[in-house]
């Protein structure tokens, strides 16, 4: 079936590129997997700037810093593969607006939240048409959102939010065989940045909300260094790239709200029971899990925060 | 303070400029392009520009990781992302190759004994049908999309609006009738052993390569044939809207497909696969033909019922009239550059014109690439070669500008 509405390619379809490196990896130079430079707890840098779609009532762009290894690898291109990828996207929010005739009374303010990447957003061309990842954030950031929004303020309106993704994280080392740990790991990093961003779209639109929810990640990984034991030990780290971990055990994303210290959405994946048999375990259970993630949002809260304020004196140097 | 003021009028009819621009949009355009000619002010547009005036242009390549060309063109308010990527076509999964390919090869091994020689002395026709290949076979594949929340009338996850679609068109149109990129560049080659004894060491892709000059001469020996083509997935994601998104969206296409480097790739004869190499330095970039640049214009009429005439061709007086109160300082229609979408909406005459300079004899000679004209008779030749000349300033702007990004 073609698309009729769109440019399609050859009919045959097409093949991505191939590169020699990754098929005899085992003679020649061994590529390495990216390192992580930070401390555990020590989040990437988040650039989260509002109003740069005038046409929407409100709208965020946000950019993580990137890794050390993309950021040496874009100064001195040795490689055409990239290392890792740094999350970039634009959200742009429209209304509150009238509702349709046709949809029926809402005595609250209808939310509709559409997540797309772009193309080229990642190491696989993505298609044209939303997939069910990409519905399935939409739904994530629609319950995060939806607790923080005062939605009785608008009886019979609706509120848009679309995101674009123009380059995501990836999901694992491209390195790594495609099935050995297969949960989706970058869509957890992608969820977090949408909601800091829709959050500072939504306040950019003078939406009220009850605070401003920030999304952190924090995740349970288990790297090379063995110890004397023999048995790998599980750590926490806080804002994981996942092409910077060999394995990641489970990882978890909050929607935050820290004036009142209350979680909007939660989403923790994977099972790290069995990895985490060590001395202190107590330190890696899920409470920890979800406590590193809190405070990763905590950390970007103090990005939307100053994102927020530079919106607000925008607007008030316009009136 | 001695004298009395004039009774204020009251508030309520007082209405900021913001809001008037609302209610009256083309009582308020007009009032901005023809002011009262006692004050003596140039007409000037409501966002502040001259009628020739564009947009502040930037443009930004090669910050998206995963493409093999990425460009970020803000025009004004509107940005247009465009990132190239680019796939592997092996013939053997085209359908008409074999034959087609059997009545192409003899005519491309007598023009072209080396992919890399200049095709100048080849025949045009010879040239045209090596060309046709990227149309054929559907080698570049552009895609607008405008479902990004770009503007509050597109809906996301809806399918491409009409607008979407002919923009897509059209950048497609554009793409093939400027034959920007070069089939040849699009190319993988294979060339199979010869089998003549000393060439034992042909197989490998080492040597293949240093042995350039050396594989010219032995060129009729060995047999050449295309073993896969590049498809160039060109997506334009227009992140932000406010009127003229061809302009920016062309812009941003140039500008990704000048940043674009394809990797080298060969025939791997033991995977019988085409592999590329990763080495950033064997990589080469496309070689575009000439930089055609779009510029849009639109007709603004000082008549707000201009659109809705009878469709009749105006008579000589009428038009002797515009122009007698034209030369009296009195203008009735304006040519805008670069409309934003508020003139956009108060306008139906649009002139689209994408132009090239080509070097000739020292001196730049304007080649007229694309002229698309609709929707009303305000612009005539005489205009139109006015506006030739705008554009042709607007190109060389335009190239400064990507030639510093």
């Amino acid at each position: 079936m073609t698309d009729r509405r769109r440019i399609n390619g050859p009919p045959s379809g097409t093949r991505p590129a191939v590169f020699a490196s990754s098929l005899k990896s085992t003679s020649g130079a061994v590529i390495e997997r990216p390192r992580r430079h930070r401390q555990p707890n020590e989040l990437r840098k988040i650039f989260l700037k509002t109003g740069l779609i005038p046409s929407a009532s409100g709208s965020a762009y946000l950019e993580y810093e990137p890794s050390a290894s993309l950021a040496a690898a874009r100064s001195s291109p040795k490689s055409l593969i990239p290392p890792s990828s740094a999350l970039k996207l634009a959200c742009t929010v429209h209304g509150p607006k009238p509702l349709p005739r046709s949809a029926t009374f809402s005595p609250n303010l209808v939310l509709t939240t559409h997540v797309k990447y772009a193309p080229f957003a990642a190491r696989q061309r993505k298609g044209h048409i939303r997939d069910a990842s990409e519905r399935d954030l939409g739904v994530h950031l629609e319950t995060a959102l939806r607790g923080v929004i005062v939605a009785e303020r608008w009886p019979k309106s609706g509120l848009d939010i679309t995101i674009t993704i123009l380059e995501a994280e990836d999901d694992r080392w491209w390195g790594d065989a495609p099935d050995s740990h297969d949960a989706p790991w970058g869509m957890m990093n992608v969820l977090a940045g949408c909601i800091t961003a829709a959050s500072a779209a939504i306040a950019d639109a003078r939406i009220d909300c009850l605070d401003l929810v920030a999304g952190g990640v924090a995740a349970i990984v288990s790297d090379d260094e063995v110890t004397e034991e023999g048995k790998r030990t599980p750590k926490l780290m806080l804002d994981t790239d996942p092409a910077e971990h060999k394995s990641i055990l489970s990882a978890c994303v909050v929607a935050y709200m820290p004036a009142r210290d209350e979680i909007t959405e939660i989403w923790l994946k994977g099972d790290h029971s069995k990895a985490s048999l060590g001395v202190d375990d107590s330190s890696l259970n899920h409470e920890a899990l979800i406590d590193g993630a809190v405070n990763a949002a905590r950390g970007a809260h103090t990005v939307l925060v100053e994102a927020v304020r530079e919106s607000a004196e925008r607007y008030a140097g316009l009136t | 303070m001695a004298s009395p003021a004039p009774p204020a009028p009251p508030p309520a009819l007082t209405l900021p400029p913001s809001q008037f621009a609302r209610l009256q949009p083309h009582a308020y355009l007009l009032a901005h392009l023809s002011p009262p000619a006692s004050s003596n002010q140039l007409s000037i547009r409501a966002n502040g520009r001259a009628p020739s005036q564009f947009r502040p242009t930037s443009a930004n390549t090669g910050s998206l990781t995963h493409t093999n060309g990425s460009a970020v063109v803000r025009v004004g308010d509107t940005t247009a992302v465009c990132g190239v990527r680019a796939e592997l076509l092996p013939t053997t999964d085209i359908a008409s190759w074999s034959v087609s390919h059997a009545s192409a090869s003899s005519s491309s091994s007598s023009s072209s004994s080396s992919p890399a020689a200049p095709k100048s002395n080849s025949s045009s026709n010879s040239a045209d049908a090596e060309e046709s290949q990227i149309q054929d076979l559907n080698l570049l594949v552009p895609n607008l999309s405008l479902s990004t929340g770009c503007a509050p009338g597109f809906v996301p996850g809806a399918p491409p609006s009409a607008l979407a679609q002919s923009l897509s068109y059209q950048i497609l149109a554009l793409l093939h009738s400027t034959r920007l990129v070069r089939a040849e560049d699009l190319r993988v080659w294979y060339e199979g052993p010869s089998f003549t004894g000393e060439e034992g060491g042909r197989m490998d892709v080492d040597v293949d390569v240093d042995a350039e000059g050396e594989r010219d001469e032995n060129s009729a020996a060995t047999k050449k044939e295309i073993k896969a083509f590049w498809v160039l997935y060109i997506d334009i994601m227009i992140v932000s809207l406010a009127g003229n998104p061809f302009d920016a969206a062309w812009a941003a296409v140039l500008a990704a497909l000048r940043d674009t480097k394809l990797p080298r790739a060969w025939w791997d004869v033991d995977n019988e696969m085409v592999v590329c190499s990763d080495v950033v330095s064997e990589a080469r970039k496309l070689t575009l033909r000439g930089l055609p640049v779009a510029s849009s214009f639109c007709v603004f009429e000082a008549d707000a019922a201009a659109g809705w005439r009878a469709v009749i061709v105006p008579d000589a007086d009428e038009e002797r009239e515009i122009e007698d109160t034209a030369k009296r300082g009195m203008l009735r229609r304006w040519i805008l550059a670069d409309p934003d979408g508020y003139e956009e909406g108060l306008s139906q005459e649009r002139v689209c014109l994408v132009v090239d300079k080509e070097v000739v004899g020292g001196e730049g000679k304007t080649v007229i690439v694309k002229m698309e004209k609709n929707g009303g008779w305000a612009v005539d030749s005489r205009e139109l070669k006015q506006l030739l000349d705008v554009a042709a300033a607007r190109w060389e702007s335009l190239k400064q500008i990507l030639e510093q990004c």
